[in-house]
């Protein structure tokens, strides 16, 4: 009788073992465990048992019948794991194929620049003040100590537009405007459009410049130089060497020519092929922003008293900056806004 | 300026190699801007140095001023050359007279005959030295006057003397004579006001800027007049200026010239003919200087230098530096008086003479500091908005496009933009004819770049420009305002595998701009009254709030697309000054609602020219508190809905804020909403 059971256990085992879906699996279920199984018909067959020996009958076929639960479950388990392997491999896919997005657009190269500008004044304390494109006489020239017949002018061709009106050929005359219309401390930085009446593969007609400025008691020269210094370094790197060279400007005295240590050749003048740097002409500098104290005569001109308030003023060509930054040797690209230029930007 | 390093040796000198002598240069103010190396025809090294003289460094036009600076700075000793009052002395009469009329126009005028000339070409180092300044050699009279200005700074010209008739030199303004041949052979016109230097009646030269051809100095010429000048830097300016007569002379006549320097360059020059042309002195030095310049003392306080430069530079070295520059320095105290010499004309005030002082200390030398000052700007709201808007529209896939403000008569007339029957600017003087007007709107240049881009084989193109128009105002005084303009043409650029997404439609175009609206604080409206010609008549609308107009959004008019050879794309402009007036910087958020809402759709069917604003305008007027939001969501055309005819779909969100409304309390409320809707607009509603 046991041998039978073992039999049967066996065969089961074997079965179980061997099918290959739920479906067969429910077959077997059925086939053994259901209501006319063989697992069941024994169990039922138990009442016919002799009293003493039903008992041990009875947990033998319990065990048995607990068995084949556990392998059919067993057996679900496995055909469920093989079957999710499968799957994971069937659903495997390329992982170098490109990613999917919609392409951003691109922030202008010289609005980067110009950010980046103000980002690092509006820092030090700098606000940020605007003036009007169309200019008069008085405040692109005349206040800025240009008098009319005054040589200053030649540096700066310019487009008219009206009877005394002009496209402002730097941004000064905003320095003019808020000085009109209000009291020291100042600090103040003005980014913004100017026109020069000039066109070729270094000059724009339209190019941009950050003007800025700072007025109180007791501003000194060397204050232009720390602060010019600092956020030349900021803009350009850390360790940038700075020089400050005498030079003219018609609205500041003493005048300074700021040049930081060329980026291309790092200063030596020379390329690694010992051929010299076109960028700085192979003197290891660049001309980077013109800079000075604030002309007595402007501040006349504004009302204020030159004995008891001084500043300095500074202006920078972003175009320049952004053209050393980013190597463009054509400002023209800058406004062509060709879209294999300006793709070439980071989108942040 | 352009020279070469041997003539300066001749007045200083140079014990350090020529790369240090240019460092020194440049970091004195003045930039040497290329250095080449060259042989002298003695067959002696040379180089030429290109310098960059500041406009009011006009002392520094000379080779004599450069060596003077050399020897400021280099302690050195400035060597001038023994003045001989000409080689040989005439006893003859002087031949001429010279009479200023316009003593304020021309201070000061010498001038010296010599005879005996052999007019012939120089010698080979004259000719080396002036070439190498940039100057033509010509003859060795012409190359002598060209010569002793490059050294000396003072520009000299040479008459035939044979061709001044009157021999009665008269420096005056034009007054009525109107015009005058130059020895360029160009007739100039004239000014009453420019100042000629005439032989009796006769204009003979334009003063310090060119000469006139019938007193040229020519193969026959035998005797000269060299004229040794001072004239009114402005005057002299003008003249040049107007006439666009740009020469050597008029460089440095314009920028400052020593007046005490006349008679010195015209005997150096006479010397020099003596030398090379076999020149000899016919009479005297003619010499008018109706009102010889005093020599101004400047005060200058020792504290204020302080103050300025932020660093103490000591008494002694604030005589040493002025003695060096020439200088008369008398110390006081605290402060001094310093008289600079008659060269230095853009010395005037004590801010000059700080800057020198600062200069000649040596910028390098002064320290850095960082000044005290309030930390932390103040926040720019302009700034942060335009910010906002170019990092948002750079999201949805535009590119920035920045463009040159100029644009033609005939564009601005097309392509307007908001600024439609009002005028443009004009450009005087413009770099070429199609730019000769300032930009009405941002569009065409957007436009342009879109054709450029597509040329290229871009497939689509979406771009936006932030930035100024010009504009005349009613009173016809230029104004200008910031604009927003966008074009968007194709399809949206996608990085991947290649999944097209749909060309962009005027809702693309409109979703941009309600992008921007969202932070809106009124309400905004949409109108297709008034649209602008250049756009799609069916397919365009105009922005506005409270009556103000403030932009366009539509397809570009398929005429106007065609005459600019365009493909048709969709635009937009906002006037952006004015649409930041209704965006708030300020938010407040609104608690989330306790209480689910119940969501009903319904369909009408519509003609086909029934805007779907309607409804939702409608339901919203009706003010019930318990519709909480309409929106549509779905236009459809085709079967089973008749030709002519669209089914519009919309979603209702009923809410009250007090309870979980059921569904026996909204079947009602919208089944009589539908009903109404189908009574007041004849509307046939689909279930």
């Amino acid at each position: 009788m046991n041998e039978s059971l073992d039999r049967l256990r066996e065969e089961i085992a074997d079965r179980v073992g061997r099918s290959a879906s739920e479906a067969d699996i429910e077959q077997l279920r059925v086939e053994y465990l259901g209501r006319k199984g063989t697992v069941t018909g024994l169990l039922r067959g138990l009442k016919d048992v002799a009293p003493e020996e039903r008992p041990q009958r009875g947990e033998e076929l319990n065990r048995l019948r607990g068995f084949v639960e556990e392998r059919i479950e067993a057996r679900l388990e496995t055909l469920k794991t093989e079957k999710r392997s499968e799957a994971l491999v069937e659903e495997r896919i390329d992982i170098t194929l490109p990613g999917s997005r919609r392409e951003r657009g691109r922030i202008h190269p010289l609005t980067l620049v110009m950010d980046e500008i103000v980002d690092v004044f509006h820092g030090m304390g700098f606000e940020i003040a605007r003036g009007p494109d169309i200019e008069d006489d008085y405040h692109n020239f005349e206040a800025l100590n240009m008098p009319k017949d005054h040589p200053a002018r030649d540096m700066q061709d310019t487009f008219f537009v009206g009877a005394d009106r002009l496209l402002r050929t730097h941004t000064s005359p905003v320095q003019i405007r808020v000085m009109e219309s209000r009291k020291p401390p100042l600090q103040i930085i003005v980014p913004g459009a100017v026109y020069r009446h000039d066109d070729d593969a270094t000059h724009s007609p339209m190019f941009h410049q950050v003007e800025g400025f700072m007025v109180d008691q007791g501003i000194a020269f060397t204050d232009l130089k720390g602060v010019l210094t600092h956020v030349l370094r900021q803009i350009f790197s850390a360790d940038s060497r700075v020089r400050f060279r005498p030079s003219f400007f018609p609205f500041t005295e003493p005048s300074a020519e700021v040049d930081i240590g060329c980026v291309i050749c790092d200063g030596k003048g020379a390329l690694r092929n010992s051929q010299t740097c076109r960028v700085c002409k192979g003197t290891g500098w660049l001309e980077i922003l013109g800079s000075g104290m604030i002309d007595p005569q402007v501040f006349r001109f504004v009302g204020y008293d030159p004995e008891k308030f001084s500043g300095f003023a500074f202006g920078m060509g972003v175009e320049r900056i952004a053209m050393l930054k980013f190597g463009v040797e054509d400002i023209r690209l800058f406004f062509q806004n060709d879209l294999r230029f300006l793709r070439q930007f980071p989108t942040f | 300026m352009k020279l070469t390093l041997n003539w300066l040796k001749e007045f200083v000198d140079l014990r350090d190699a020529p790369e240090k002598l240019a460092e020194t240069l440049t970091m004195a103010g003045l930039e040497v801007e290329s250095m080449t190396p060259a042989r002298a025809p003695d067959g002696s090294e040379d180089w030429i140095f290109e310098l960059g003289i500041t406009p009011n460094r006009g002392d520094c036009l000379g080779v004599i001023g450069i060596a003077r600076e050399i020897a400021a700075l280099k302690a050195g000793r400035l060597k001038l050359p023994a003045r001989k009052a000409a080689a040989q002395k005439s006893s003859a009469a002087t031949p001429v007279k010279v009479e200023i009329q316009s003593p304020r126009r021309c201070h000061r005028y010498s001038a010296q005959a010599v005879e005996a000339i052999q007019l012939g070409p120089s010698p080979e180092w004259l000719r080396f030295r002036i070439e190498a300044a940039g100057i033509r050699a010509i003859n060795n009279v012409v190359d002598t006057t060209n010569y002793v200005m490059v050294e000396t700074g003072q520009p000299l010209h040479a008459f035939d003397l044979d061709r001044l008739s009157a021999k009665h030199i008269v420096v005056r303004q034009a007054k009525d004579i109107a015009t005058f041949e130059t020895l360029d052979e160009a007739e100039r016109r004239l000014a009453a006001e420019d100042l000629l230097i005439c032989d009796g009646d006769v204009p003979v030269a334009l003063a310090g800027i060119m000469g006139g051809r019938n007193s040229e100095v020519h193969a026959g010429t035998r005797a000269v007049l060299i004229e040794s000048a001072h004239f009114d830097p402005a005057t002299i300016r003008r003249a040049a200026k107007r006439l666009g007569l740009h020469s050597e002379a008029s460089h440095r006549f314009e920028r400052g010239v020593d007046a005490e320097g006349t008679v010195a360059a015209l005997e150096r020059a006479v010397a020099l003919l003596a030398e090379i042309a076999g020149g000899r002195p016919l009479g005297g030095v003619v010499d008018r200087y109706p009102r010889p310049a005093e020599p101004e003392a400047i005060a200058l306080r020792q504290q204020r230098v302080a103050e300025l430069v932020g660093v103490e530079i000591k008494p002694a070295e604030i005589e040493k530096n002025f003695k060096a520059l020439g200088c008369k320095v008398q110390a006081g105290k605290t402060s001094f008086k310093v008289t600079p010499p008659s060269y230095r004309s853009d010395l005037t005030r004590e801010a000059d003479l700080i800057e020198e002082l600062a200069r000649l200390h040596g910028y390098e030398k002064i320290p850095a500091t960082l000044p005290r000052a309030p930390l932390g700007g103040k926040p720019d709201a302009r700034l942060r908005a335009e910010r906002g808007i170019r990092s948002y529209l750079v999201g949805e896939g535009l590119v920035e496009a920045i463009h040159l403000p100029f644009t033609s008569a005939e564009l601005n007339q097309r392509l307007p933009g908001l600024l439609a029957g009002v005028k443009a600017v004009p450009v005087l003087n413009p770099l070429v004819s199609e730019s000769a007007e300032m930009r009405l709107s941002l569009v065409p240049g957007l436009l342009e770049d879109m054709k450029v881009n597509l040329a290229q084989r871009s497939k689509g193109f979406a771009a936006f420009a932030l930035n100024k128009v010009f504009f005349l105002d009613s009173e016809n005084a230029p104004a200008e305002r910031q604009h927003l303009g966008a074009v968007l043409y194709g399809r949206r650029a996608r990085a991947g595998l290649r999944a097209d997404e749909d060309p962009f439609t005027f809702l693309d175009a409109k979703g941009l701009v309600e992008g921007i609206l969202e932070r809106g604080t009124t309400e905004w409206s949409w109108s297709d009254d008034d649209l602008p010609p250049f756009l799609h008549p069916g397919r365009a609308a105009r922005l506005g709030a409270e009556r103000t107009n403030l932009g366009y959004i539509g397809e570009l008019h398929p005429a106007a697309a065609e005459e600019l050879s365009l493909a048709r794309c969709l635009v937009l402009e906002l006037d952006i000054e004015k649409l930041l007036q209704y965006l708030s910087p300020k938010l407040t958020v609104r608690s989330l609602p306790r209480f689910p809402s119940v969501e009903r759709d319904l369909a009408m069917v519509v003609d086909e020219s029934f805007p779907a604003q309607r409804i939702i305008d409608w339901i919203k007027d009706l003010r019930n508190a318990l519709i909480e939001n309409v929106e549509v969501f779905d236009q459809y055309r085709g079967a089973p809905i008749p030709a002519g005819k669209k089914s519009l779909a919309y979603t209702i969100s009923y809410r009250a804020e007090d309870r979980t409304l059921t569904d026996a309390e909204v079947q009602p409320l919208h089944q009589e909403l539908v009903a109404r809707l189908g009574e007041v607009f004849g509307a046939q509603l689909r279930g």
